[in-house]
This record gives structure tokens, C-alpha cells and sequence, in this order.
């Protein structure tokens, strides 16, 4: 070789310094399955207005992996979560799934808890074909029939039976109302129990809906009260849910207000007074609380010690997604179709918030809490808990 | 009977808002040639000027206000030393855009500076309200009204009675020829940013205990706020007011009376009916009739 020789870039020798920097992440992945961690992705809204129960469970995965791992990993191998942030975009959130396919090739995701995401991911998920966990509750994402995907939360259609059944029989509503976000969750959850309303013989007064981005609901709440609602069960997200509430207070509002899960975990509740819950019931997926005590107190204190923030039971659900996994790859191992089987087979598996058992749609949760809050604090109590288990399809 | 003049209250009070943020929109608009895009970020930077000094600082309410909108007067001054005033002789395009990207910096900002749960902040006459025949008004919607009539008045006697205004509407209105006049042009330019922020931050105190806090607040109020501007008449400060008024009552009624599914395309429908059939909106002067 002559001196100069060295400096001279081929076109044969380019190509294959392309062709290797092509080919370096999938050899650097292949290597790291083998003799690193086991990998899995979590896409998870961390920044944004969806971040507000995201970061819950971007949180409580990491303290289920720091668990997992102190426990030995899965049969002597540690697990690490790669995490993508799909913001509140439905492409962002499709985008950072294909990123983790094609970089990390996760054995195992969690998708996050809005449904119109899960949706958006559902298709790109069924090409991969591994397992994943999402929290999503739109009923229309497990319809969908991807047998890839299990749901680790109600269903919304389970909330909403919850809710109205808070409404029949803790509040006896005669006149319900029904007030809901527009958009898939709240759409579903407002027609479900529009139907269950009418399946009780309870004619609904009057439905109202609001735009995500909205923040006057005056409007939608004063026709509620005009059409004589003595109950108006509220289909909302934690901020626009917080401010319902709040204005249903400022406008002397008396009727009696059912709201779903997102406006009373904490992110919502740091927003409002002891005086805007007067009055206010919730339907939660599970009640969080130390009274209740065992492993819950624990996660509850040591959630609270952690991050400095009260955990919701969002968090919770990824937190107990995550042990499911853990102990299904114990049993089975990482092969996608092994674990998918023995999740799909899953029958009465206790965790924190639920006894987890898989429908033939891969819905794990079939129980909801109805709460309110101790009069002039924020506290939340036990009302009751609905379970639709044994009570057959809704 | 009671729940129109409950809905009445209620557009008015969030039609204020929609109109201060609208004047911000019109006040730079008329003094530069330039569509802030950023304007909806002022008016969050505002609600969380008071956020940093009423929650965080803990101040009491005159002095917290007052550090607030200082804070927002402050801002206002930076944006034109570090933003405007280097781009001042681009593309007026390169403006706009420049606005775009200072907005979503100044929501990333707030994003890692606040984090990302929204803060409730309060109103001095938080809890307050009052009853007549059957209408509930909250003391901080008349408050908010109040202060938006004070804010426009104060601002008719600077523009017509002041002769730092009238040198201002004659920049606005032909900046050369002010300059020719010996005035100073780049003073007056910068106190155009400066109001333009002291309105976002008046807009942003006023907004807080109405709406939570929350640093993704920017972009809602900016499309009202730019309706409202349309609807009114780009560049005319009464269109601005009555503009951000009409948003606020049609977004409310409409809700009320037609549909709450369809409220933002009955004022976004108006909108582009008035760009469609009377571009220059209400009050605004075709760009010809300027000259």
C-alpha cells in the first residue's frame, strides 16, 4: 500500500462502511438480548398535558423493575425498561413504538392508558407480535381483536357500569344527566350508560359533551340542571374534570355529581378545595389507601416516599402489569407466543388493585370502587365495590 | 331567565380575556407588521408570573401582582432586545416564524421550569360570589370584567392623550415618517412589546383562578384570541374588545342553545365567514385605506 493510499475512500469501501453503521444497531441489540437485561418498552406520555397520570406510571414501572430485579429478575436475569415518551400525539406515540421495535426489539411493551393511542399503536403492535400491556379503557381498543394486547385497567364500559350504578343505587337518580369529553373514552362511557340507564328503566335527561381542549363548562352544566338532571354522572380527564367540578361549585350547582376515575387521582384532586368535592362522588378503578392496609399500604407509602407524590391507581395498574409479566416469564420465559398464551390463560392472579383474570377480549379488570370524599377534607372513602365478574357480559 | 344572564356573565368575563390577549395581538400587529404567535405563551407566561410570585414566593396579593406584571414588563422588554430588534430588518416572515419558535421554547420553559401537573392559583376574591334572582356571580368574573374595561380606558388615554401614545399609532401608521419626525422609533417599538406582555400577564392573572395554571394553556387562548383579533378587525384595538367579547358570549350561548358538541366551529365558522365575506372584520380598515 502506498503512503497515500490510506486517505482514498472506494465506493466498494464506503458501502461497506455504510452497510456496517446499518447493520451496527441491529448486532448491538442482538447482543444485548443475549447477554444484557431483558429489555421492554414502555411508551408513556412523560411531558405534555397527558403526562399528568403518564409520569404516575412511567414512575411506578421503574419502581416495578428496581422490585423485579431485587427479586432475582426473571430466573436470575435482570430486566430494564426502555421508555419512549409518546406525548399527547397520536403519531408520536406510533413513532416511539416503531422506535423501540426497530432499535431496542423489546420481548414485552406497555402502551399507555389512553385509549386513542393504544389504537393508533394497536396495528404496528399486531406486525411485531409480542405482548403488551396497556391501560387504555375505550372498550373499541379490545374489539379490535388483537389478541397481542392485554387491557390492565376497567374497561371504560366497566366504569361506566360502575357509575351507574352509584347513580341508581347510592343516589337513586330518577332524572340522570350525562356530561363527557368528546372523544372515544367519553363517547363510549356516555353511550354505555345511556344504555344501562335504559336497560333500568331511568330515561337520561340529557347528554352534554365538551372538547378536549375546552375550559368553560358552564354552559353543558346549566343546561343539565335546565332539564331537571338530579344526578350528572362526568366522562372527563384529570384537568378538564378538575375544572368541571370547580365551576359546578362556583355556579351553585346542588345536583349530585358522579365523576369517572381521572378527576380524583392526585394530579386532579392537588387542584381542588374540601368545598368543590361537597357533594361530588367518584367511580375509581381501585381505592387507593393505607386504611385498607397489607400491599397496598406498602406500595401506597413507598410510592409516596419515593417520588413525593401520592401514587393513583393508574401507576398502580403498571406497577401490578409489570409483576404479571415478570411472573409469567418466570414460567414461561421471553418467547412472545409462550408468554401471550400464559397471559391470555391468566384466572384470579392477585395483585394490588385487582384480582387480574383474562377475558377471551384480553380485558384483566373487572371490578371498579365508588368513593367520596370525607366531608371537608380531600380523603377519599370506600362507598362500595362494584364487581361485574360473575355478572356476565355488560 | 336565570341561566341566560348566568351564560351572559360567564362569556363576558371569558370574553375579557379573549379581548386583553386580542389587544396584545393588535398592539404589536398595528406598531410592526407582525403576527405574534407567541401571544398565547405571553398570556401563560402571565398566569405564571403570578403562580412564581402568589404561590411559590408567597407573596401577599398588591405586591405579588405587582411583581408579576414587573416580571411581564420585563419580558416583554427581552423579547424585543433578543427577538425583534436583531430581526427587525428580515422578512417580516422570518418575524412570524421567529414568534413560533419563541412560543414553543417559552412553553418547554415553563414545561421544565413548573413541571408539568397545573397549579391552581387563586383570586384574591376566591369563594366570593353573588346571587341575583337565581344568577350566581362569582366576584372574580365581575373583577376580571372590571379590570378589562379599567385596562381599556387606561389605554385610550395613553393612544389619544399622551404623547408617548400618539408617538406610537404614529409609528404604527407610517414608521418612516415618524422617524423622519425625530421620533424614537426603537423606544416606542420596544414599549409596543412591553404593553403587549403587560396585557398577556394582566390577561394571565386574570385567566389563573379561572383556569388552572397550566403551561399547555398558551395555544387555546391564542386561536380565541386570533378569532377574536379577525372578527373585530386586524390592526383595530375596538375590534380587538368587541372580538374577544363576541368569541366568548357565541363559544357560551352557542354551547347553550345550538350545541355543546359543535361550540368552537360556531365561533371558528364566524371567523371564516368574516374572512370570507369581510376580511378586514368590524372595525378594520382595508389594507388600502391605510395610506
Amino acid at each position: 500500500m502506498h503512503k497515500g493510499e490510506a486517505m482514498v475512500l472506494t465506493r466498494k469501501s464506503f458501502l461497506k462502511a455504510m452497510l456496517a453503521a446499518a447493520a451496527a444497531p441491529c448486532a448491538v441489540s442482538a447482543y444485548a438480548q443475549q447477554n444484557g437485561p431483558i429489555l421492554i418498552g414502555a411508551t408513556v406520555p412523560i411531558t405534555g398535558p397527558l403526562s399528568l397520570t403518564g409520569k404516575q406510571y412511567y414512575n411506578s414501572l421503574l419502581m416495578a423493575e428496581e422490585d423485579i430485579n431485587k427479586a432475582g429478575g426473571i430466573n436470575g436475569k435482570d430486566i430494564k425498561i426502555v421508555f419512549e415518551d409518546t406525548q399527547a400525539s397520536n403519531s408520536t406515540a406510533v413513532n416511539a413504538f416503531v422506535k423501540l421495535a426497530q432499535e431496542t426489539k423489546p420481548v414485552f411493551y406497555f402502551l399507555s392508558s389512553y385509549s386513542t393511542q393504544n389504537l393508533a399503536v394497536s396495528p404496528e403492535l399486531k406486525k411485531v407480535q409480542v405482548p403488551a400491556m396497556y391501560a387504555g379503557g375505550a372498550d373499541v381498543v379490545a374489539e379490535g381483536g388483537n389478541e397481542w394486547m392485554f387491557r390492565i385497567r376497567p374497561a371504560d364500559s366497566v366504569s361506566a357500569a360502575g357509575m351507574v350504578q352509584c347513580a341508581l343505587t347510592v343516589l337513586k337518580a330518577k332524572k340522570p344527566g350525562i356530561l363527557y369529553i368528546q372523544n372515544d373514552f367519553g363517547q363510549g362511557g356516555a353511550q354505555t350508560s345511556a344504555k344501562r340507564f335504559k336497560a333500568a328503566g331511568v330515561s337520561v335527561v340529557g347528554m352534554e359533551a365538551y372538547g378536549q381542549n375546552d375550559k368553560d363548562f358552564s354552559a353543558q352544566l346549566l343546561s343539565l340542571r335546565g332539564k331537571g338532571a338530579d344526578v350528572i354522572l362526568i366522562f372527563d380527564y384529570p384537568q378538564d374534570g378538575a375544572l368541571v367540578l370547580r365551576q359546578a361549585k362556583m355556579l351553585g350547582l346542588t345536583t349530585p355529581l358522579v365523576t369517572s376515575s381521572a378527576a380524583l387521582v392526585p394530579a386532579a384532586l392537588q387542584l381542588l378545595s374540601p368545598a368543590d368535592l361537597d357533594n361530588v362522588w367518584g367511580v375509581v378503578d381501585t381505592f387507593m389507601d393505607p386504611s385498607v392496609g397489607g400491599r397496598m399500604k406498602h406500595f401506597v407509602e413507598r410510592y409516596k416516599a419515593k417520588f413525593g407524590t401520592d401514587a393513583d391507581p393508574y401507576g398502580l395498574a403498571y406497577y401490578d402489569g409489570a409483576m404479571l409479566m415478570a411472573e409469567g416469564m418466570r414460567k414461561v420465559g421471553t418467547d412472545p407466543n409462550a408468554l401471550r398464551a400464559w397471559l391470555a390463560a391468566v384466572k384470579n392472579w392477585q395483585g394490588i388493585g385487582h384480582v387480574y383474570t383474562f377475558d377471551d377480549k384480553g380485558n384483566g379488570v373487572h371490578d371498579v370502587a365508588i368513593v367520596k370524599a370525607k366531608p371537608g377534607t380531600k380523603a377519599l372513602e370506600l362507598v362500595q365495590t362494584v364487581n361485574f365478574n360473575s355478572a356476565g357480559p355488560l | 331567565m336565570a341561566d341566560l344572564s348566568q351564560l351572559l356573565i360567564n362569556g363576558l368575563a371569558i370574553g375579557s380575556v379573549y379581548a386583553l390577549a386580542a389587544i396584545g395581538f393588535v398592539i404589536v400587529y398595528s406598531a410592526t407588521g407582525v403576527v405574534n404567535f407567541a401571544a398565547g405563551q405571553f398570556v401563560m407566561f402571565g398566569t405564571f408570573a403570578g403562580v412564581a410570585m402568589l404561590i411559590n414566593a408567597r407573596l401577599p396579593w398588591p405586591s405579588g401582582y405587582g411583581a408579576a406584571l414587573a416580571a411581564m414588563a420585563l419580558f416583554g422588554a427581552l423579547f424585543f432586545f433578543v427577538v425583534y430588534l436583531p430581526l427587525r430588518k428580515s422578512p417580516i416572515v422570518t418575524i412570524i416564524v421567529a414568534t413560533v419558535a419563541v412560543g414553543i421554547t417559552m412553553q418547554n420553559v415553563a414545561l421544565l421550569t413548573f413541571g408539568s401537573w397545573p397549579f391552581r392559583l387563586p383570586s384574591p376574591v376566591e369563594g366570593w360570589t353573588v346571587t341575583i334572582a337565581g344568577t350566581v356571580v362569582p366576584a372574580h368574573f365581575v373583577a376580571v370584567i372590571v379590570v378589562t374595561a379599567v385596562m381599556v380606558g387606561l389605554l385610550w388615554l395613553l393612544f389619544y392623550r399622551t404623547p408617548v401614545g400618539i408617538g406610537m399609532r404614529a409609528v404604527a401608521q407610517d414608521i418612516q415618517a415618524a422617524r423622519l419626525m425625530g421620533l424614537k422609533v426603537n423606544r416606542l417599538l420596544a414599549l409596543s412589546w412591553i404593553l403587549a406582555a403587560l396585557l398577556a400577564g394582566v390577561a394571565g392573572l386574570m385567566l389563573g383562578p379561572i383556569w388552572f395554571a397550566d403551561v399547555n394553556m398558551g395555544d387555546p387562548i391564542a386561536l380565541k384570541a386570533f378569532a377574536a383579533t379577525i372578527i373585530g378587525g386586524f390592526g383595530s384595538l375596538p375590534g380587538a374588545i368587541v372580538g374577544g367579547m363576541f368569541v366568548g358570549l357565541s363559544e357560551v350561548l352557542g354551547a347553550s342553545y345550538v350545541s355543546s358538541a359543535y361550540k368552537d366551529l360556531i365561533s371558528f365558522g364566524i371567523m371564516i365567514g368574516f374572512l370570507l365575506v369581510r376580511p378586514q372584520g368590524v372595525f378594520g380598515e382595508r389594507i388600502q385605506d391605510r395610506g
